[in-house]
């Protein structure tokens, strides 16, 4: 393996820490990565050098301010690819992204349309298109996983023409496995539905270009790819962003307003209500410069080895159900039977292994994989192999200990 | 109605038991002993309505009562939660429902060295299942 995490580990002082007694390894990177020294050294230059309201105050601290937050926003623009900052809507993370489309677009729609997601979906990318399906009387359709964990070869009868919207995951946070996105957004724009990719699993991997993708809007977390919590960004076309109704209003997306009317301000300000979460851009900004900085390539090949290390570590051990595929992926997804995903993962906690155990956001997909959760362990750049080895060797060691022989 | 020697031993054993555990991974390996010594329900008590709302892992739990003393049993899907609902009968049982209320049931279960099952309380809903304990 050409690359070697120990090249930017140091970057991560949290993981340097023991857990429980035992050293901290942390594999729950698909809930939320660690972020590296220049995110927290930039929070902290932020309130040291430069705090003050943004677009408001004329004077030395709110233009540099201003003159940072906006810079951030160009950062995000080139690291996705996309035509220009006026693009770039700061959100919280993915869940209000996906909130701000839904109740932006509810104008548009009309009882039986359709708005089509997959059967990989995170609630976030769920819940807001089943609500909006309930106020408006469209229908929500999915587009399924087969029961052996593939997709059906033709499944373009999913896309109709009363097809308004389609959003799907790039890659399923609860079991790993990609969405034929491509082909997928193809149909969808051949029915002139509007388009969203939730990439909030993908970015921490992938290098994205949404002008490639083209997709209508993409939405992703900061606080999963290095940044930091509560921002996240919405990217849209620009015609798709201009028919969206501000869900929020208030001040700083106004132009003028009087009594009687609210003249809005132009993109990306239009659906940006209120003081933004200022030094979470600047963080995030930070965040896409070290990505950009990393041989990516490399990383995510590290991170796919990892995952394909355990795979085949546990697949030899057997007694377990692997849900995540068993390449091309970044975690690793299981549950084994009679013993409840809840105790492996107290097992591996008390050993200072942070993993998730649970649905992951995802009843009806775990419906359909039949479990009432799983045990997931996700990799990021920083994890070594002897991490993955320990996660491998104390899982066993659990179920040793759980199982009623 | 009399009680053994054992039954009325046995509060003082389970908490001794937690206590004397040193790190997490003992008191993992205790409650998986624990959980052992509870009875399971049967699949008909395992119903909607003796379900405690809140736990990840599904938690039954029926009270019932008898010359005003309470008796609890619970059962679980999850092996630890087993064994933490026996830690936590262990504290209830037999007392009349008076008693259990005038109980400060989180600084029990932190003296059982069971606070970390506490502050996890989204996702095991052991403060649910305190509550539902002490109501009337
Ligand atoms: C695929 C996917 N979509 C959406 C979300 C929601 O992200 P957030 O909670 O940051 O808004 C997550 C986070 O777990 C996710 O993995």
């Amino acid at each position: 393996m050409p690359f070697d995490p120990s090249s930017l580990r140091h970057l991560f002082p949290i993981l340097s820490q023991p857990a429980h007694g035992h050293p901290l390894t942390y594999l729950d990177n698909a809930a939320t990565t660690q972020k590296p020294l220049l995110v927290l050294d930039s929070i902290q230059d932020y309130y040291q050098t430069c705090n003050a309201n943004v677009h408001r105050g004329a004077h030395f601290l709110s233009d540099r301010a201003t003159n940072r937050f906006e810079q951030a926003r160009e950062n995000i623009a080139r690291f996705i690819n996309a035509p220009g900052q006026s693009h770039i809507i700061w959100t919280k993370g993915t869940t209000e992204a996906i909130n701000m489309v839904a109740l932006g677009l509810e104008h548009l729609l009309k009882k039986d349309d359709e708005i089509l997601i997959t059967s990989l979906e995170h609630h976030a990318n769920l819940v807001p298109w089943q609500q909006l399906a309930f106020r408006t009387g469209a229908r929500l359709r999915v587009l399924p996983l087969t029961s052996s964990g593939e997709w059906e070869t033709e499944f373009s009868h999913y896309f109709t023409d009363r097809t308004r919207i389609f959003s799907a995951t790039q890659i399923s946070n609860a079991i790993g496995t990609s969405t034929p996105l491509q082909t997928m957004l193809d149909h969808a724009k051949q029915q002139s539905a509007f388009t969203l990719v939730d990439g909030a699993q993908a970015v921490a991997h992938y290098p994205i270009d949404v002008q490639a993708l083209d997709c209508d809007f993409y939405v992703f977390s900061g606080h999963k790819m290095y940044g930091p919590t509560g921002i996240g960004v919405l990217y849209g076309k620009n015609h798709a962003l201009e028919v969206l109704i501000p869900y929020q209003t208030g001040g700083e997306m106004v132009r003028h307003v009087s009594y009687q009317a609210t003249e809005f301000n132009i993109l990306p300000y239009r659906l940006e209500a209120g003081t933004p979460h200022i030094e979470g851009a600047l963080g995030l900004a930070v965040a896409c410069d070290f990505l950009l900085s990393q041989d990516r390539p490399a990383l995510f090949a590290w991170e796919q080895h990892l995952a394909n290390h355990v795979y085949q570590r546990l697949s030899k051990a057997g007694g377990m159900e692997i849900y995540s595929p068993e390449k091309h992926t970044t975690l690793v997804s299981l549950s084994v039977p009679n013993i409840h995903a809840l105790d492996l993962n107290a097992y591996l906690d008390s050993k200072g292994i942070a993993v998730r155990a649970g649905s992951h956001c995802a009843h009806p997909l775990m419906a359909q994989l039949g479990v009432s959760g799983t045990l997931r362990a996700s990799f990021a750049c920083y994890n070594t192999l002897e991490e993955a080895d320990r996660f491998c060797d104390v899982l066993i060691e659990a179920i040793d200990l759980l199982s009623d022989e | 109605m009399t009680k053994t020697a054992l039954e009325q031993a046995q509060p003082f054993t389970i908490k001794a038991q937690l206590q004397a555990c040193s790190s997490k991974e003992e008191t993992f390996k205790t409650l998986v002993t624990l959980s052992k010594s509870l009875p399971r329900l049967s699949e008909e008590e395992k119903i909607e309505d003796n379900k405690i709302k809140g736990c990840e892992s599904a938690v039954w739990l029926i009270i019932e009562e008898s010359n005003g003393l309470r008796h609890f049993r619970a059962d679980s899907d999850a092996k630890l939660m087993r064994g933490v609902l026996v830690a936590i009968v262990s504290l209830v049982e037999e007392k009349t429902r008076i008693d259990i209320q005038q109980m400060d049931l989180k600084a029990e279960l932190q003296e059982l060295n069971l606070s970390s099952y506490l502050t996890s309380s989204r996702t095991n809903g052991i403060l649910a299942i305190l509550s539902q304990l002490q109501q009337p």
